[in-house]
């Protein structure tokens, strides 16, 4: 078990590095910084509401920028890897697929997580050189992005071994990602819909992850923290998204 | 062995995803009105798609916040073709606020539908229907729809108290029943403004002095800032001729 | 027991490529059998597309035969056990260009289980022993083509495993370059591992190995030791273009 540990870790490190040495990295992180500093011009045209505003930008500029930049990775990596052959000197080696598979999927969580860290910290300057204090929910929401990273990064992994392209698997990822935000409104026309309508709607509950739950940017106020449950459905969400990507990749030949 | 081992990963994945999903199910609750209940203004369907695609309900509102303030803020009647006279009047704002806004509590509803927990926009465009443009029953409508949606917003019962104590003519009463809300980080200024100037008519003048000087402080709009200090300046004359 | 190093058994592999209707299906090996004993350098000739790596790919775990059965060292090649005892060198390696060699050689180290002083030894006498000490401060995407190639040849090294698949080891390179392969390769033999090269390079292996299969369009058609192609007239290239035609 300490030796897979081990293996997994190395690959998780591996895979941060790697993300993080990508020039697109870069870009993206440049970006976002621009980004931010602009919200600051929104905040102005909303007056007394400049510190709400700043915050709702902000934060919905983060959890974007590094969606984009996590999907944008993990719908390519196994992809490059394969074609690049650089997947053949870490397969001949006694490296279990799961493994290897777990610690590219930790590695590039890892990369999020400092992102939204990293971004979240400059956000948070720019709040306070504005004379703002980051609202109690500011941590949570950001733990929440998280979560929903975790989750469409898995899923993005699992559509990449069978996807022709990272162009199409980007593409499905960003479908399920909005798919995942209208979970209300999915559930309201089930109950609203009868015969066939609802008999088509209902899988949908259960197919779709509901990222609202995860949303407690857009909750705050009412809940302002994140309940037990979201940590346990991405985490159960993440594992399922695991276990079939490992049931592919243990098939697929290179 | 791993291949082989297909058919019972699967079934796993399945189990875990049903059990994400039946977590997810048994505790979310939206918070927000359903989309049955959403009406969308003029020029707005692609940016509340946007909204909930992304999960940015909070941001569109605070967008559409903005959009209300500049709406409002911009006179009917200077949007209008003007005489020179009239242009240079509108230049020096001496319209503002000068309209019908009949568009008002559509765009301020929409704000509620999109975020019922955005308390000072709630505040600020009831407070705008029912005590600058005279029209409570919009004002109350609005109030009981985010009271719906976010029932444990004491400043919206709050409000509707005072609009009730407005439409009773009673303006101390009304001062008193907002007095509460100013105290809090998401009241508007505009309500602010509103209890000086109550507390000016019904002569306590310690207590409009006061709030006009917490205006003057900490508000970020130019305008009522200057409008509060000249207030204060009348105040302090009115006290100092007694 | 002395098994073989390598144990081929009526191998079979078919390449299924889905298509709008249906799949298309190209069997690039059939009834394939050989074996390596340990300790030989056992080269692989072929045209391009004969099957050569594909047999590299069975054996070292990265393709399933669709019949017949690969073993290593007795054990199954996508075993750990396999894995652990190989060394393999695919053909045009690739490296992150940004990395260093060091820390390239150092993951792949851990991944073959090495770590502590051990994996840093190991990467040091790797280093070494390609050639590579003058370049390890440059980065990858500074190397040429003959570096990138010792570098790949470090990586197979690192743990000094007992069977070194090699795919096309002295593809593309000078001269002294392959002077400086065949030497380390050489060596390698001559402290009892096994070898199993492929190469396009006839002349080449006549150098390197003891021992030839010939593999013509998934089929091994030659099986010809030192000793048959030195005795043949034209040598093993006379006996390559017979059995290719």
């Amino acid at each position: 078990m300490m030796k897979f540990l081990r293996l997994s870790l190395a690959v998780t490190i591996d895979s941060f590095f790697e993300s993080s040495r990508n020039r697109f990295f870069t870009i993206f992180s440049v970006f976002a910084c621009a980004a931010i500093y602009a919200s600051l011009l929104a905040g102005i045209m909303a007056v007394d509401q400049e510190a709400r505003v700043i915050t709702d930008f902000g934060l919905a500029l983060i959890e974007l920028v590094t969606l984009a930049y996590t999907l944008f990775y993990s719908s390519s990596v196994l992809l490059r890897e394969a074609e690049t052959k650089t997947i053949y000197l870490v397969f001949s080696r006694p490296v279990p697929r799961g493994v290897y598979l777990a610690g590219k999927l930790a590695g590039i969580m890892l990369t999020a997580a400092v992102m939204l860290a990293g971004m979240g910290i400059i956000h948070a300057a720019l709040l306070a050189l504005r004379g703002f204090r980051p609202p109690q929910f500011y941590v949570w929401a950001l733990a929440g992005s998280f979560l929903k990273l975790a989750v469409i990064t898995a899923i993005a992994f699992l559509v990449s071994l069978f996807s022709t392209s990272a162009v199409s698997t980007m593409v499905i990822s960003g479908i399920l990602w909005t798919a995942g935000h209208f979970a209300s409104e999915v559930r309201f026309m089930t109950e609203h819909s009868t015969g066939a309508a609802a008999w088509a709607l209902r899988p949908a509950l259960w197919l779709i992850p509901n990222f609202q739950l995860f949303n407690a940017r857009d909750a705050a106020g009412a809940i302002g923290v994140l309940p037990a449950a979201a940590f346990t459905a991405a985490a159960a969400w993440t594992l399922a998204a695991y276990l079939c990507s490992l049931w592919l990749i243990s098939r697929k030949e290179f | 062995m791993l291949r082989r081992s297909g058919p019972y990963l699967v079934a796993a994945a399945l189990l875990a995803w049903c059990a994400g999903g039946a977590l997810s199910g048994a505790s979310y609750v939206s918070r927000f009105p359903p989309p049955s209940e959403i009406h969308v203004p003029a020029q707005g369907a692609a940016g509340d798609m946007f909204a909930l695609a992304f999960g940015a309900r909070r941001l569109f509102a605070d967008l559409w916040f903005i959009r209300l303030m500049q709406y409002y803020g911009t006179s009917e009647f200077c949007a209008k073709q003007l005489t020179e006279e009239d242009y240079e009047r509108c230049e020096e704002g001496m319209y503002f606020g000068k309209g019908k806004y009949l568009e008002f509590f559509s765009r301020a509803r929409h704000v509620m539908e999109l975020d019922p927990g955005f308390a000072s926009a709630g505040l600020y465009a009831a407070t705008s229907l029912a005590f600058n443009m005279e029209r409570p029953e919009e004002a109350e409508e609005l109030l009981r729809y985010a009271i719906k949606y976010s029932p444990r917003e004491w400043k919206y019962l709050t409000l509707l108290a005072a609009i009730g104590y407005s439409k009773a003519q009673d303006p101390a009463a009304v001062a008193s029943a907002i007095t509460p809300l100013l105290g809090d980080p998401d009241c508007p200024v505009m309500v602010k403004q509103l209890a000086a100037f109550l507390n000016k008519k019904v002569g306590n003048y310690p207590a409009a002095a006061a709030i006009y000087a917490d205006i003057a402080a900490t508000s970020r709009d130019a305008a009522y800032v200057a409008n509060a200090r000249r207030e204060l300046k009348k105040i302090s004359k009115r006290i100092s001729h007694r | 027991m002395n098994e073989s190093a390598v144990s081929f058994s009526a191998v079979e592999k078919t390449y299924k490529r889905p298509r709008l209707l249906g799949a298309r299906y190209h069997t690039a090996i059939k009834d394939l059998s050989f074996e390596i004993p340990r300790g030989e350098v056992t080269g692989l000739l072929g045209l391009n597309g004969a099957g050569k790596t594909t047999i590299m790919k069975l054996l070292t775990g990265l393709l399933f035969p669709t019949a017949g059965s690969v073993k290593v060292f007795g054990s199954a090649p996508t075993g750990r056990s396999a894995k652990a005892r190989i060394g393999f060198l695919p053909e045009l390696p690739y490296f992150p260009p940004q990395i260093k060699p060091c820390d390239a050689l150092a993951y792949y180290g851990r991944l073959s289980g090495l770590s502590g002083p051990g994996l840093s030894l190991a990467v040091e006498n790797a280093v070494e022993r390609t050639g590579l000490g003058p370049h390890t401060d440059k980065r990858v995407a500074e190397f040429s083509k003959g570096m990138l190639q010792r570098l790949g040849l470090a990586q197979a090294l690192l743990h000094d495993p007992e069977l070194l698949v090699l795919d096309e080891p002295v593809s593309g390179l000078d001269p002294l370059a392959i002077h400086d392969i065949r030497g380390l390769l050489a060596g390698i033999h001559d402290g009892g591992r096994t070898i199993f090269l492929s190469s396009h390079s006839i002349s080449e292996v006549e150098k390197l190995c003891d021992r030839v299969l010939i593999i013509v369009k998934g089929r091994l058609a030659v099986t010809v030791n030192r000793s048959g192609w030195e005795s043949r007239p034209g040598g093993l290239e006379a006996i390559f273009v017979e059995a290719v035609r």
